[in-house]
């Protein structure tokens, strides 16, 4: 069972700012010994509680960090052991997207001058103008955003814009962490469903990650479960939803209900 | 859409002033150093000197004229000295470790426990007085201001996720604060930059009414009030020329940055004029 993309026995820790000399330095373990795969044509989610440690796993992921100890695979090459050639190949092949909206596109940049970048940045020899018109329709936008700035769209169409930019490269996987948290419950579907379609029509390995189970359940066939910095439960949606075996899992089953019926219980006064 | 009433009515007197220093770099009206001992101490609204002239009877308007050249010359000077020399030192701070980090910043902080009016003096005693020493005095005392404002402007944006995602699209450091954290602080700096010209002019002033700025032949709009202030009560008009016109040009300076920190920001940028 290998991915495209993999974490074998990851493990993080961050040392904590020492209060006094005289103390020794402690340390914070974020991720502990984590197996993870992404795989092409495949979207899987990642869900845990805040600061349960998934930015760090894609902060490790997408070579932002290196591991303490455990190896980063992709296409069953060691990130931190890869050429210039290899490390290029891995960027190109990599899209990300990430929560904030607002915060991931430059606000001094026209939006079609922001999707050129990650092609100028990797050197990717095509028709740069071509390309941009096609992507920004991938997403649904019209290609006339592509002159206007990035405080005239809302948070929906930002999240487009970004999706935009993460797959101008032709990327092979797409990292998207807490997509759609920042945005409008009425947006998130339109956003899901826009990555759900990508990943079937452009054959993408995706990595959804969520705080709230039920957007991966939503958008994706494999779910695992991070808590406290471990792999605590992985299975499809509905098997974690109808038998959650850990803690976590079942909070996280009961974070989804009670707001379910909240919702509920106001629609009927 | 909304008229930046600050910006353009600072806009106009700052161009006011400038057009008048260019002028008077090839025009004046009489050689501001020249003594006229008949028409000394002439009232405003004479024919031939409409602001009159001063206790050995050399022309006002010239000296106001030559003046505003100097303020605008030293303030401009040290302001645009420090903005570059500070934004520099500022994004080398902010794009770097901690290491060279700590220690541009405080440096930056000594610099700005030293009162500015010692950096002055030692820099007067030492280089002699005039207008390329205020403008090194001034580079003393803004640079670390611009430092900090720039570090801090810096840190922010490198914060943003759009510098994350340039990072993994695979722009080096120094390409993404090129690309990205410069132009996200240049409008911050540019306010910063109105106000420390303004600044600039108060300093210099201050600088030579006390001797230790410009002194003859040169000519400041200091160094008028402090020759004036021996004839208050004979001429009081002769310190209000020189004192209007600092206040003139500072408030021009002032309104035009306040104005520009709006038009600067890419979400009120809609509302320009
Ligand atoms: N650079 C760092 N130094 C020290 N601690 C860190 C650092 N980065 C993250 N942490 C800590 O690691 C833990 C995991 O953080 P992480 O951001 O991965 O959580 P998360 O699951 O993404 O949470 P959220 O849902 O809030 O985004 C947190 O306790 C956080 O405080
Ligand atoms: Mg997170």
């Amino acid at each position: 069972m290998t991915g495209i993309l993999e974490l074998r026995g990851v493990s993080q820790a961050y040392r904590l700012g020492r209060r006094s000399p005289f103390v020794t330095a402690s340390y914070l373990q974020v991720l502990s010994n984590v197996d993870f795969a992404v795989r092409t044509g495949q979207a899987v989610g990642l869900v845990g509680e805040s600061g349960a440690g998934k930015t760090t796993m894609t902060r490790i992921l997408t070579g932002l960090e290196r591991p303490q100890t455990g190896q980063v695979l992709f296409d069953g090459k060691d990130l931190w052991e890869m050429n210039a050639v290899e490390r290029l190949e891995f960027r190109r092949n990599l899209g990300v997207v990430m929560q904030n909206p607002r915060s991931s596109l430059d606000p001094r940049m026209p939006v079609g001058s922001s999707l050129l970048e990650p092609l100028r940045s990797l050197g990717i020899d095509c028709d740069h103008v071509a390309r941009v018109n096609e992507v920004i329709e991938q997403v649904g936008m019209a290609s006339s955003v592509l002159g206007r700035y990035p405080h005239e769209f809302s948070g929906g169409q930002l999240q487009r814009i970004a999706i935009a930019r993460a797959l101008m490269t032709r990327p092979i996987v797409l990292i998207a962490d807490e997509p759609v948290s920042a945005l409008d419950v009425s947006i998130q579907a339109q956003v899901l469903n826009l990555l759900m379609d990508l990943v079937t029509d452009l054959n993408l390995a995706l990595m959804l990650v969520a705080h709230d189970l039920s957007v991966v359940a939503y958008a994706t066939s494999r779910v695992s479960v991070l808590a406290a910095g471990e792999i605590v439960e992985t299975g499809q949606p509905l098997e974690l939803f109808s038998r959650p075996k850990s803690k976590a899992t079942q909070d996280l089953v009961a974070a989804v209900l009670t707001m379910e019926a909240g919702l509920a219980g106001r629609g009927l006064d | 859409m909304r008229l930046n009433v600050s910006l353009i009515i600072g806009a106009i007197l700052t161009f006011c002033a400038i057009s008048i220093a260019v002028v008077s770099t090839f025009w004046l009206p009489y050689n501001p150093n020249l003594p006229n001992i008949p028409n000394r101490l002439l009232a405003a609204g004479s024919a031939e000197h409409w602001l009159g002239t001063d206790v050995l009877g050399r022309d006002i308007i010239s000296q106001l004229m030559v003046g505003a050249r100097t303020s605008i010359v030293v303030g401009a000077g040290g302001a645009t000295i420090s903005l570059v020399l500070g934004a520099i030192m500022g994004l080398i701070a902010a794009a770097s470790g901690k290491i060279v980090d700590e220690t541009i910043s405080r440096v930056a902080d000594i610099m700005l426990s030293i009162p500015g009016m010692v950096t002055a003096l030692v820099l007067a005693a030492t280089l002699g007085s005039g207008a390329l020493t205020t403008i090194f005095a001034l580079t003393a005392f803004f640079t670390p201001s611009f430092t900090r404002v720039a570090r801090s402007a810096a840190l922010s944006v490198l914060q943003e996720d759009f510098i994350t995602a340039a990072q993994l699209y695979g722009r080096g450091r120094m390409p993404r604060v090129a690309r990205h954290v410069f132009p996200n602080i240049a409008g911050v700096l540019i306010v910063q930059f109105t106000l420390y010209f303004a600044a600039g002019i108060l300093t210099e002033a201050g600088l030579s009414y006390l001797g230790v700025g410009v002194t003859r032949p040169g000519i400041s709009w200091g160094l008028m009030l402090s020759e004036a202030q021996n004839q208050v009560g004979v001429s009081s008009p002769l310190a209000m020329w020189p004192g209007l016109s600092i206040v003139i040009v500072v408030l021009g300076l002032n309104l035009m940055g306040d104005g520009l920190r709006d038009v600067l920001d890419p979400k009120l940028s809609k509302s320009i004029l």
